[in-house]
């Protein structure tokens, strides 16, 4: 797609009035959408976009300029743009660009985008009948496929180059059920960093008819309790609690700006002794892993909470720098169009020792959260808000009656010492993550945990 | 494609050059919309700038229809080879989305509003291109030192940046409908950190116009300044029913849910409470909302929307009762009604669906001061978190945590944080009980607008 020579070239443009770091980034991506909505395919559609980023780093600021090309005479220009921002004396020259490896390799088996669409249709219309099966009360199925094949090509001003091509497949399903004037919605989702083989081994059908039977069980829900109370969080999506409240604090940008809540806490308790809590980008073929992140350094695993203990942050080039600690392997950016951030990947709560079932058995007087409608956390005070989608009343020790309209709000500092049990049951859940205005695949997870007390708000005060 | 103030033929040419490559297709109808923008980001941090992005790019969308089937793809690339091939992968996937007989291309007769050109001048400004980078760079930091400057508990600015654009866009289809557009916008955000004791607490400003000379830099600190500072020493309180008030951006957050659950989209796919609901009352008090596509400085504003259809000012409720859904060519068909100008595309990328202009509550008479003073006992939300998940426009379960401060007797009292409201979306409708004069719009999918509004009995949840 470019030559080295050019991209050399590129680069020593970016530098020409000084600089710290320079890179570039080529991105070149098909993706194609599907939709069914009220029982017929309502929307195909796809995309083809080639596009170009270029960073230029000096001191504390970023200077950042895209184009939808890879023409190397529109590349100058912008780099002309670019360094024109900066005068400094002190210049770097590249000489020689050096291939990244990295350990994390994928095999593809059907490319997504050679799957005719009608294939495609005919596994939404199969999932679409499969949730309307689970009962007469489902009023309304919307599920989606979405798949990109990816091209990526970054070099730096250290002198290293890195290629990589993804694929990635999506699928899920919202189910809306009725009962005498109730609604209530179910939703799940299915992705992995593979082709149109992810269906080989669990069927749209499967994911429909989850999404479906949430939504059926939640038509029984009573008002939510308010107050309190201790509460057992679900595993799989349960973990999007972790990666809002703390994930995020530990995120090295938010350290840097002093808006984050596990600033200078290295090395110090800041969780029950039984939280161990990772990021891994490298776990294979799940929804947030990559072979290189969006600076081109190359996929790790890292252990961000040893059993309680806060061992590391997560990094992209201008955070380590600054703070002086490694390249965690954290820069993520949505597309050419974005200046890379330090985002998580596949982010968890580590297996614990904990029988799920002994974990109910435990609790006298508190409710059960198995799946969430997502949340929203201030980093930089660590209050959270979850929105529980599923969940249910549990009583000596028993799961009883579901609950609906309630939500769990905290502080995420706060809930991690106050965790006191861990399962044995660690599950992971893939989803989208949004920060400065960038979404991104981020899967999260968890085994069955017991938090000791967590306010519930409903509406039955 | 490079844009400029003065450019615009250039772009409609485009669209007629590819327009020939749709002769030898066997569809029924076509659509080119193409977008070109130039966009300018800042953000600066500790008095310096911590980031400056530029960006130059276009692209095109092209929706086919066939047989009453649609499809679509999109490209960023002008070349023609790959404009064909684009093409042909709309014309593919229209083959496997499904057959509807109220598909189809917009025709002009469809608008159920006169076409208001007019509105076109306000759209962009002519000194757009008179700020330079380094008076916007200056401008931001002397954003960022009077913020500091007005309080001691200010420590620091989590997030402050600028951003504008200039952008084009074409729609071309072939009904006939031919019609290019330029738009210029700006807008700046702040968000502070403020510390008391062992308790931080952000709060954020905000301001927007088609050039940075329409803001208000003393208000965006002022506003970011207060809201930062007015929740430092926030405690949780006992949980009870009470009557809130919410500020306009609360308010706004609020009204958006109800904006997604009017969209025809919504209620003919049974996702929407109101559905079957027109004509019946919904709020108590005699509330007016507005969709209003040509509002003169209303940032949604444009003379015709995402489909070419003429936009126009739609009473969506008036005096409480709910009077029409939102409509784009599609929904109108199937309810056989006119389209209300409510096609919305947030780029080429995307297809158009149904979505809001300006959505707003007519303000009031009464100032909140006046409002706050008749109230013996409530909770004055000033910021509520997780609005996405915890309000369901197709249950209409309505559960958000909520910061604000405690009204005691007609004055403002404690700051509360770490609390839920909760609540179903009709009855927190029929609880208003009266609105503020301070309307005040927030950009947020469209844009949308509220003043202060009080509602009784809420269920308030904490200890």
């Amino acid at each position: 797609m470019i030559s080295k020579k050019t991209v050399k070239k590129i680069l020593n443009l970016l530098l020409e009035s000084g600089g710290d770091f320079a890179d570039i980034f080529i991105q070149s991506k098909i993706s194609n959408n599907l939709r069914l909505d009220d029982n017929k395919i309502e929307n195909v559609s796809s995309g083809y976009e080639t596009g170009c980023g270029l960073r230029l780093i000096f001191n504390d600021s970023t200077y950042y300029a895209f184009i939808d090309s890879v023409d190397e005479e529109r590349l100058a220009e912008s780099a002309r743009i670019v360094r024109s921002a900066i005068n400094n004396s002190q210049k770097i020259n590249i000489l020689n660009l050096n291939k990244r490896k990295s350990g994390y390799g994928t095999r593809i088996l059907k490319y997504p985008n050679l799957v005719n669409p009608e294939q495609k249709a005919e596994y939404l219309i199969a999932a679409d009948n499969a949730a309307r099966d689970v009962s007469e009360k489902i009023i309304q199925v919307t599920s989606v496929i979405n798949d990109v094949e990816e091209y990526e090509f970054i070099a730096n001003s250290e002198g290293y180059l890195c290629e990589n091509k993804s694929v990635k497949t999506f699928m899920a399903a919202n189910v809306i059920a009725m009962k005498s004037g109730e609604i209530r919605t179910g939703y799940k989702s299915y992705a992995l960093t593979r082709g149109m083989e992810i269906f080989s081994k669990k069927k749209p059908d499967d994911v429909a008819k989850q999404a479906a039977e949430i939504a059926v069980r939640m038509l029984d829900a009573v008002n939510a309790p308010t107050g309190t109370m201790p509460v057992i969080i679900g595993p799989g999506f349960g973990g999007v609690i972790f990666h809002e409240a703390c994930g995020h604090s530990l995120e090295a940008d938010a350290v840097v700006k002093d808006a984050s809540v596990f600033k200078n806490k290295i090395g110090k308790k800041i969780a029950s002794e039984c939280v161990n809590a990772v990021d891994d980008s490298t776990l294979k073929y799940h929804w947030g892993s990559y072979k290189f992140d969006g600076e081109g350094y190359p996929a790790k695993r890292n252990q961000l909470i040893k059993e309680g203990v806060l061992l590391s942050y997560l990094t992209d080039y201008k955070s380590a720098k600054k703070m002086s600690i490694p390249l965690s392997g954290n820069a993520r950016r949505q597309s050419y169009r974005d200046i890379p951030y330090p985002r998580m990947s596949n982010t968890f709560i580590d297996a614990g020792k904990d029988k799920p079932g002994d974990i109910i058995k435990s609790v006298d007087d508190g409710i059960y959260a198995k799946e969430f409608a997502g949340g929203q956390v201030d980093p930089a005070t660590g209050d959270f808000v979850f929105g529980i989608s599923e969940g249910y009343i549990v009583k000596k020790g028993k799961l009883c009656e579901p609950i609906k309209g309630a939500t769990l709000i905290g502080s995420g500092p706060e809930i991690l010492k106050k965790i006191e049990m861990v399962g044995n049951n660690l599950e992971f859940s893939p989803g989208f993550c949004g920060k400065n205005g960038q979404s991104i695949a981020n899967e999260v997870g968890q085994p069955t945990i017991l938090v000791s007390s967590i306010t519930v708000g409903g509406t039955e005060i | 494609m490079k844009i400029s103030l003065d450019s615009k033929n250039k772009l409609i040419k485009k669209a007629e050059n590819i327009s020939l490559f749709f002769k030898d297709k066997y569809i029924d109808d076509f659509e080119i919309y193409i977008s070109a923008s130039i966009d300018n980001e800042i953000e600066v941090y500790n008095k310096s700038v911590e980031s400056l992005s530029h960006s130059d790019t276009s692209g095109v969308g092209i929706r086919i229809f066939k047989d009453k089937k649609a499809g679509y793809a999109w490209i960023n690339s002008f070349e023609d080879s790959k404009i064909k091939d684009c093409i042909d992968k709309a014309v593919l996937n229209a083959r496997a989305s499904g057959a509807d007989e109220y598909n189809g291309i917009p025709q002009e007769k469809e608008s159920r509003y006169v076409l208001n050109k007019n509105i076109e001048n306000f759209l962009y400004s002519e000194s757009f291109n008179e700020y330079s980078v380094d008076k916007k760079i200056n401008m931001l930091k002397y954003v960022e030192e009077i913020s500091r400057k007005k309080d001691k508990r200010i420590i620091g600015v989590d997030s402050l940046s600028y951003s504008d654009s200039l952008y084009e866009t074409v729609i071309l289809n072939s009904s006939g409908f031919k019609r290019s557009l330029l738009q210029t916008s700006s807008f700046i955000f702040l968000n502070l950190i403020a510390r008391k004791d062992d308790d931080t607490s952000t709060g954020f400003g905000f301001s927007y116009g088609r050039d940075p000379g329409s803001f208000n830099l003393e208000d965006v600190a002022e506003e970011a300044v207060k809201r930062s500072t007015m929740l430092l020493g926030a405690r949780k309180i006992k949980s009870k029913s009470s009557t809130i008030i919410l500020d306009p951006i609360t308010a706004s957050q609020f009204l958006g849910v109800i904006a997604s659950a009017v969209t025809a989209d919504a209620v003919q796919k049974g996702k929407s409470l109101f559905k079957g609901k027109i004509n019946e009352r919904i709020f108590d008090i005699d509330l007016n909302i507005y969709d209003n596509g040509i509002m003169e400085d209303g940032f949604s504003s444009k003379p015709f929307d995402a489909e070419g259809i003429n936009k126009g000012k739609t009473t969506v409720f008036e005096k409480g009762i709910l009077k029409t859904y939102l409509y784009d060519c599609y929904t109108a068909r199937k309810d056989n009604k006119q389209s209300t100008g409510n096609a919305s595309r947030a780029s080429y990328r995307i297809p158009p669906t149904v979505g809001i202009s300006n959505f707003y509550i007519e303000p009031g008479k009464k100032d909140v001061s006046e409002i706050i003073s008749r109230i013996d006992e409530g909770f004055y939300v000033i910021d509520v978190i997780g609005m996405h998940s915890g309000a369901n426009p197709v249950s209409g379960d309505l559960s958000v945590g909520a910061k604000g401060v405690l009204i005691k007797n007609g004055s403002i009292d404690d700051p509360v944080k770490e609390v839920t409201i909760a609540s179903d979306l009709m009855s927190f409708c029929k609880k208003i009980e009266c609105i503020g004069n301070d309307l005040k719009f927030f950009p947020s999918g469209g844009f949308i607008g509220s003043p202060s509004i009080v509602i009784r009995d809420i269920a308030i949840s904490g200890n």
